[in-house]
């Protein structure tokens, strides 16, 4: 059997440390918003042949007098042109300025978000994490709701949810450090990601509560709550990892091998799904025992 | 029925379900019966945009011009005129509605495999044109009527020769290659094939069916029609009363008649700016005759009453974006600036379909620039598709390989029931386009799907799990396989409704991309649900008999003690 409960010094320390510095990175290096929820436009073109120098394409549309011009280059003789404007003709004008460059460049894609519509996304999105967050505590509270036994069934929520909060923070941690140092953007697929995670992440630690539960109302006052979880941790692990094994294998063999639009989306998942795994074992109930503890240390 | 009975049938069932999701979902298998192959492989899964390319533009509706009780009716005038040249471009399925946003109407146009997005963003801006021309007949071609009376003075003269010919035995089929004047019929030597009473204009008809008219003979007489002369042979006679039916030839004389006279239309000046308002009426004579009544503002209400003066008794032609919608005949001036445009519907619904394209014509709402675009070329859209369906291909093999190995003969069970799972799911993106809940399937929707694939596997692996605790406590294999999915029901449901939940609210608050990838992601997990537990507990307990039980290592691996005693362990 192994200690995961007697351990929990550790796991809290590690835990505690990630938790903290993404909210650190979060703070002051913010996450890099796409054009979903900044508004502009952005543009992929293909070359025929020679891709020009990034310098040489800026410089060309230099007099369009764009906001934060971005020229990146991406495989497959493709340049992504990112501004603020968002206007369809100065999109085509764009374009056109292109063109000049080389007659036979193709428009591979474009989206772009009017200011308008981009504050709606925002507004969407928080709308979205608010009403899902809440949706989730109030499922716990009622899943939970006949254990009330040494610990009271909304401090299972309570546990589950601090859990939560640390998965979704490291997450957001590590698509901070991708922006700051890979030009990563986050858009709404990045939302939709964070939503996934939640309702994935809550389902893996009911597992394991459920698993406490049952134990809890088998065991009675003959052992101790510690003692209990802990064993209940054991009982459970090889489900709360190989259902999360078979998640993180399909999401590894999307982000290695699938479409290159929903590859950080897929990153984004992974990360969620696997420190979900890890915070069900180590850091949910390891949550309740201390909770617990420090119910005791105030009687 | 007995138990054992029952569980043939569910298997077999089961067996059933697996073949047709696989045909459905992969119509290759069944390339050697070829009708099967066809229809199966009429069923396409409809492409989102971006996977199929093509674009999707979103624009305000400016309605600040429009009055408060009109904002309706203009929007769907809207969204009618935009479809309408949307439609132009041939696009298979053209997708124009109306949303609402936040603070007003948003326009949405999305055209799926349409290369030339600037052109089409072009003829969308444009506000509709509608165009009241009168009407010009060129009568010029026109020739008089003596001349026309001397071409036809011929034609019996001509007429009574040939039928004299003929009924002194010359061969019908010559003379009629000869000297029918009659294109269809001439070169078969004047055939007509088989003919039904009432087929043909009445004198000719009357003829025809004569009872003294004997088959095989030609008719004593010229018969005349509005076409010109005849000269009739009855072949033979089939059937009788209702089937009547007359094998005959005849030749023709054509008579000379005017030619179409040639008509053009000309600007009046009067065009949809000036019309107020449209609207169906009834006309006084007979409320069931519905009319369609135009209002006009001043200039037009000018500009009307001269038209009308011009061209009493003449058609006055209304068009639509440069087509004629209709060409009703001036009966009286109009100097009120009122027209009623009358005779012609024949129903309610023609007028207001009218009246709908004459206020679409008139009403000016403008929608400015996009305000909102993707547009996707197709080659990314498929490179997109490609790799995605490897990287699910690869996800799954990997999955199934981990099933089997972890969880062995259950693995091999539960990996089954994922494949099905799979192909049931592709069957029901195809079947889905015959329901309203069509499902587009876009790269978030793919996404969604590969990830459902690994979570069906987890309901199987609580399951599996729960069942090697059973048995490591001691129960028999069969009643332990029970336990299993009993013990294991509540976890995987609780499991299942969070997912739900995210998912509902990404529907609710998403948009596009999320909703594709929610939608997909909830019937994976309420589908898989199925596959997973009711499936393989059906498989299972079909398959697991004598020959299993015996051997404990087809599910957990077996360890012996240092007493010889047989201990179940499992992996950690």
């Amino acid at each position: 059997m192994m200690q995961i409960i007697s351990k929990r010094k550790y796991f809290y320390v590690v835990s505690g440390v990630l938790t903290l510095a993404s909210l650190a990175i979060l703070i002051s290096w913010g996450l890099k918003f796409g054009i979903d929820f900044t508004g502009g436009t952005e543009m992929k073109v293909r070359f025929s042949q020679n891709v020009p120098n990034n310098n040489v394409i800026a410089d060309k549309l230099k007099e369009l007098d764009l906001e934060s011009l971005m020229v990146k280059a991406a495989a497959d003789r493709t340049v992504t042109v990112d501004y603020r404007n968002s206007n369809d003709q100065i999109n085509r004008d764009v374009f056109g300025k292109i063109k000049e460059l080389d007659g036979s460049a193709v428009q591979v894609s474009t989206d772009f978000i009017g200011s308008t519509v981009s504050a709606q996304l925002k507004n969407s999105a928080i709308k979205a994490l608010i009403l899902a967050i809440l949706g989730i505590a109030l499922y716990i509270a009622w899943a939970f709701r006949k254990v009330s036994r040494p610990v009271s069934s909304w401090k299972y929520g309570l546990g589950a949810i601090t859990a939560l909060a640390h998965d979704i923070l490291i997450t957001v941690g590590v698509f901070v450090i991708l922006g700051k140092f890979f030009g990563v953007e986050v858009g709404v697929p990045f939302i939709a990601a964070l939503l996934t995670i939640l309702g994935y992440s809550v389902n893996d630690t009911i597992v394991v509560f459920d698993r406490t539960r049952e134990n809890l109302l088998r065991a009675g006052a003959k052992e101790d709550f510690e003692d209990i979880v802990n064993r209940s941790l054991n009982e459970t692990l090889a489900r709360s990892i190989n259902t999360s094994l078979t998640v993180i294998i399909v999401l590894f063999a999307l982000v290695i091998f699938g479409g290159e639009s929903i590859r950080y989306f897929s990153v984004a998942l992974l990360f969620g799904v696997t420190f979900g795994t890890y915070s069900s074992i180590y850091v949910a109930s390891a949550l309740l025992v201390t909770i617990y503890k420090f119910q005791i240390k105030k009687a | 029925m007995t138990v054992r009975n029952s569980l043939k049938i569910k298997f077999a069932t089961v067996v059933l379900l697996a073949l047709m999701a696989g045909l459905v979902s992969y119509p290759r298998a069944a390339v050697k019966i070829p009708r099967l192959y066809n229809a199966l492989n009429k069923l396409q899964i409809k492409q989102g945009l971006d996977l199929q390319g093509g674009f999707h533009l979103e624009y305000n509706v400016d309605l600040s011009q429009v009055e408060a009780g009109k904002k309706a009716e203009a929007l769907n005038a809207l969204q009618g005129i935009i479809e309408h040249r949307v439609n132009a471009f041939g696009v298979s399925e053209p997708l124009v509605y109306i949303k609402k946003s936040g603070t007003g109407e948003i326009l949405v146009v999305e055209l799926a495999g349409v290369k030339d997005i600037a052109q089409a963003k072009e003829i969308i801006k444009e506000t509709p044109l509608l165009e009241f021309k009168e009407t010009k007949i060129d009568a010029s071609n026109q020739i008089p009527q003596e001349t026309l009376d001397q071409l036809n003075a011929e034609g019996p003269k001509k007429a009574a020769d040939i039928l004299k010919q003929a009924q002194g035995g010359a061969d019908f089929a010559q003379l009629a290659k000869d000297n029918s004047q009659d294109p269809g019929s001439k070169d078969q030597g004047g055939d007509l094939g088989m003919v039904k009473e009432g087929m043909m204009v009445p004198e000719f008809n009357t003829a025809l069916f004569d009872p003294t008219f004997k088959d095989g003979t030609i008719y004593p007489t010229v018969v005349e029609t509005q076409y010109g002369w005849h000269i009739l042979k009855k072949i033979a006679t089939t059937g009788s009363g209702d089937i009547l039916e007359v094998h005959a030839a005849h030749i023709l004389i054509a008579k000379a008649t005017q030619p179409e006279p040639q008509t053009s239309y000309i600007d009046t000046g009067l065009t949809g700016k000036n019309l107020k308002n449209a609207t169906v009426g009834y006309s006084n004579q007979a409320l069931s005759e519905p009319t369609v009544n135009l209002e006009f503002d001043a200039e037009g209400t000018k500009l009307l009453a001269d038209v009308s003066q011009r061209n009493i008794g003449k058609p006055l032609a209304i068009f639509l974006d440069g087509q004629i919608i209709e060409a009703p005949t001036v009966k009286s001036a109009l100097t009120n600036g009122r027209a009623e445009i009358s005779g012609g519907f024949k129903t309610v619904k023609d007028a207001q379909a009218l009246v709908k394209s004459l206020n679409e014509g008139s009403l000016p709402v403008p929608i400015g620039d996009p305000i909102y675009e993707q547009n996707v070329d197709a080659s990314l859209g498929q490179a997109s598709l490609m790799s995605s369906l490897k990287a699910g291909a690869i996800g799954l093999a990997i999955v199934l390989l981990f099933m089997i190995i972890y969880y062995r003969y259950l693995g091999f069970i539960a990996s089954i029931a994922l494949l099905i799972y799979t192909a049931l799911m592709v069957a029901i993106f195809k079947l889905s386009a015959f329901t309203p809940w069509g499902i587009t399937f876009t790269l978030s929707g793919i996404a969604g799907f590969i990830l459902s694939i690994g979570m069906a596997v987890d309901a199987n692996v609580l399951i599996f799990e729960r069942t090697k605790e059973e048995l490591r406590r001691g129960r028999d294999m069969m009643s332990a396989v029970d336990e299993g999915f009993r013990r294991a029901w509540p976890s995987i449901r609780d499991g299942n409704y969070s997912t739900i939940l995210t998912s509902i609210i990404l529907v609710w608050v998403g948009t596009g991309f999320v909703k594709g990838f929610a939608i997909i992601l909830m019937l994976g997990v309420v589908v898989s649900m199925f596959t997973a537990i009711v499936l393989v507990k059906i498989i299972l307990k079909f398959t697991l008999r004598k020959w299993a039980t015996d051997r404990m290592w087809l599910i957990v691996r077996v360890r012996k003690s240092a007493n010889s005693e047989q201990k179940i362990e499992d992996k950690k």
